[in-house]
């Protein structure tokens, strides 16, 4: 295993993609009974993905290694409607696979990313479940902090 | 079950209220008469107290704490019976108790204590550290027993040990070093197959990348199949059995994936501690293995395939757990050896070199020209052996400094085996003496 290159996806990556989805929305699972999976999600995970990929308010990178991909990042460029700066790079999914990680291999990633967004967006979020504590640890520590909250309850 | 089994459960339900217990405290300083105790208890006790309020270490020197263990556990997985209380653990914590005295000399508590939590039970035990020279933890459920262990073992100031994962660990590398001298195999070269993931194979499999093994080359295989970093509960491994999830990361570089079948083919070494069999593994996937394959079947009370079978699809050496097969792997060749070494030496932690020490020895103590396919490891009824593996634990704790007691290898040997006939003399002086009943007549 080595140090693995970033890039934009392409479309021949989108099997692994779904893949790789889906593995980070069972992992949000476990942190929180309130985000079970849906039985659809692999078709769901296709066409979010085949979406983001071709459209230009988002971007969807993967971290690849001697030829595989291994981890996946995808943010979207927002309007922030009555706050200042204007125009956001919301993160919303970023997963690396259990072997690539605590190796420094996600800080790197993150930042390619935020190279990317830089180009349009003047603010920086991410968001990931409340519950998922190795998250909050990983923001907070490279100087993230919480912005807005979502609080929830079942009916 | 087995006719045996049933056999041997309906003398001991039978003599369980005959008995009423297996172990009882009697005194080890004279006692002439009531006058005695202004010494023995108030007034004269004082000044001893008063002398360890100086210097809390004499309490290992001026009380029993220094052969006293507490046998420990909150009865979540007792045996093959799975969580079924404190209270109905007790006989076996007495069980144990008993083989620490009669094989090592250890005055063993059994303990059986109300604690649902991981957190619970590493308090309840850690505020018992004052009167206690050791403890074992004993049939508690994984994955909580891996942070208890850890915790317990970081934060006491005596030894500690889990004989579900130390002591099974310790055996079953002790057995596969002799294997692997008769095939001629190197333990850093060979294909390694864990057959199931407990706590008794994670512990071995962290002894053996200790020992020397190529983690790289070993594989875990579960009931959900081969272990790899990438298999699809990784994240909920992760949450959930973080021992587990580090050994998924770590083995099986090559990233296989399927069943024990596929994991056996040309494999050199199965351990399997799984569940009873027999028929769990079957004969083909024996056939399979590398030449010279070495095959452990340790599940009780019914190993996962007869050995028989196993040596007939090909496997040169074959060991289990029951003492009516060769080669029993049995925990009692340790545990008690263990804490015989660490309590001589007052010992602060038991260490994993002193756990290599006493599979070493353990190993060791059969000669070269003993050594044969049938005969891999010492059996039970060799008493040395375990004075054997108590001095070289002793040496050991000397030797990393964390003794406050060292004592030479002779030392501890002689100590060792004082210790361990005195034992057994006193139970066959009760006997003698009808101090303890003898068995009634039962069928």
């Amino acid at each position: 295993m080595g140090k693995p290159i970033f890039r934009p996806a392409q479309p021949s990556d989108l099997d692994r993609l779904v893949d790789l989805n889906i593995r980070l929305k069972r992992l949000n699972e476990e942190f929180d009974p309130l985000l079970k999976i849906r039985e659809d999600i692999p078709e769901i995970s296709k066409k979010y993905l085949s979406e983001a990929m071709s459209s230009p308010n988002s971007i969807v990178v993967v971290a690849e290694d001697e030829g595989r991909v291994v981890g996946f990042l995808k943010a979207d460029i927002k309007e922030r409607i009555f706050y200042k700066p204007k125009t956001e790079g919301n993160i919303v999914e970023f997963y690396l696979l259990p072997e690539y990680r605590r190796k420094g291999f996600g800080a790197a990633f993150l930042d390619y990313a935020i190279d990317l967004l830089r180009e349009r967006a003047e603010i920086i979020t991410a968001e990931f479940p409340s519950l998922n504590e190795i998250a909050t640890e990983f923001y907070t520590r490279l100087k993230f902090r919480s912005i807005i909250s979502v609080y929830a309850r079942e009916t | 079950m087995g006719v045996e089994a049933d056999k041997h459960g309906k003398i001991a339900v039978s003599l369980a209220p005959f008995y009423g217990g297996k172990l009882e405290i009697v005194p080890k300083i004279p006692v002439r008469s009531l006058d005695d105790f202004s010494v023995w208890y108030t007034p004269g006790v004082a000044a001893v107290c008063r002398a360890i309020r100086e210097n809390k270490e004499l309490s290992l020197q001026y009380t029993g704490r220094w052969n006293t263990i507490g046998v420990i556990t909150n009865g979540t997985r007792v045996l093959g019976l799975g969580d079924i209380g404190p209270e109905a653990a007790m006989p076996v914590m007495e069980g144990k108790a008993l083989i620490f005295k009669y094989l090592g000399g250890v005055d063993a508590f059994p303990l059986c204590i109300n604690a649902d939590s991981p957190e619970k039970f590493v308090e309840v035990v850690k505020a018992l550290e004052p009167g206690l020279g050791g403890v074992n933890l004993e049939d508690i459920s994984s994955p909580a027993c891996f942070s208890i262990l850890d915790a317990l073992r970081d934060s006491m100031d005596i030894p500690v040990w889990h004989d579900d994962q130390l002591g099974t660990a310790s055996v079953t590398l002790a057995a596969l070093t002799n294997a692997l001298k008769i095939v001629d195999k190197k333990l850093g070269e060979v294909r390694i197959v864990l057959f199931g993931a407990g706590a008794a194979n994670i512990a071995t499999a962290r002894l053996l990348e200790k020992a020397g093994a190529d983690l790289g080359r070993l594989m875990m295989v579960d009931s959900r199949g081969i272990l790899h970093s990438e298999r699809y509960d990784m994240d909920e491994l992760m949450l959930k059995n973080p021992w587990k999830y580090e050994l998924g990361l770590k083995t099986n570089r090559e990233r296989l994936s399927g069943d024990l079948r596929e994991a056996l083919k040309d494999a050199d070494v199965l351990i399997a501690a799984s569940v009873p069999g027999p028929g769990v593994i079957k004969k083909e996937w024996i056939r399979e293995m590398a030449d010279d394959s070495i095959v452990f079947l340790l599940a009780n009370p019914v190993p996962e395939m007869w050995p028989r079978e196993a040596r007939e699809a090909g496997a040169r050496i074959v060991a289990t757990g029951r003492s009516d097969f060769p080669n029993q792997v049995n925990n009692s060749l340790v545990f008690p050896s263990v804490f015989r070494g660490a309590l001589d030496t007052r010992a602060r932690r038991i260490t994993d070199s002193m756990v290599l020490a006493a599979s070493n020895a353990l190993s060791d103590y059969v000669p070269p020209d003993k050594l044969n396919e049938n005969y891999i490891i010492p059996t039970m009824d060799d008493w040395e052996v375990y004075v054997y593996v108590a001095a070289a634990v002793a040496e050991q704790a000397g030797r990393e400094g964390v003794a406050r007691n060292p004592l030479t290898y002779d030392e501890a040997y002689v100590r060792a085996k004082k210790t361990i006939e005195r034992s057994r003399r006193i139970l066959q002086a009760l006997m003698n003496e009808n101090l303890i009943k003898p068995l009634p007549k039962v069928d």
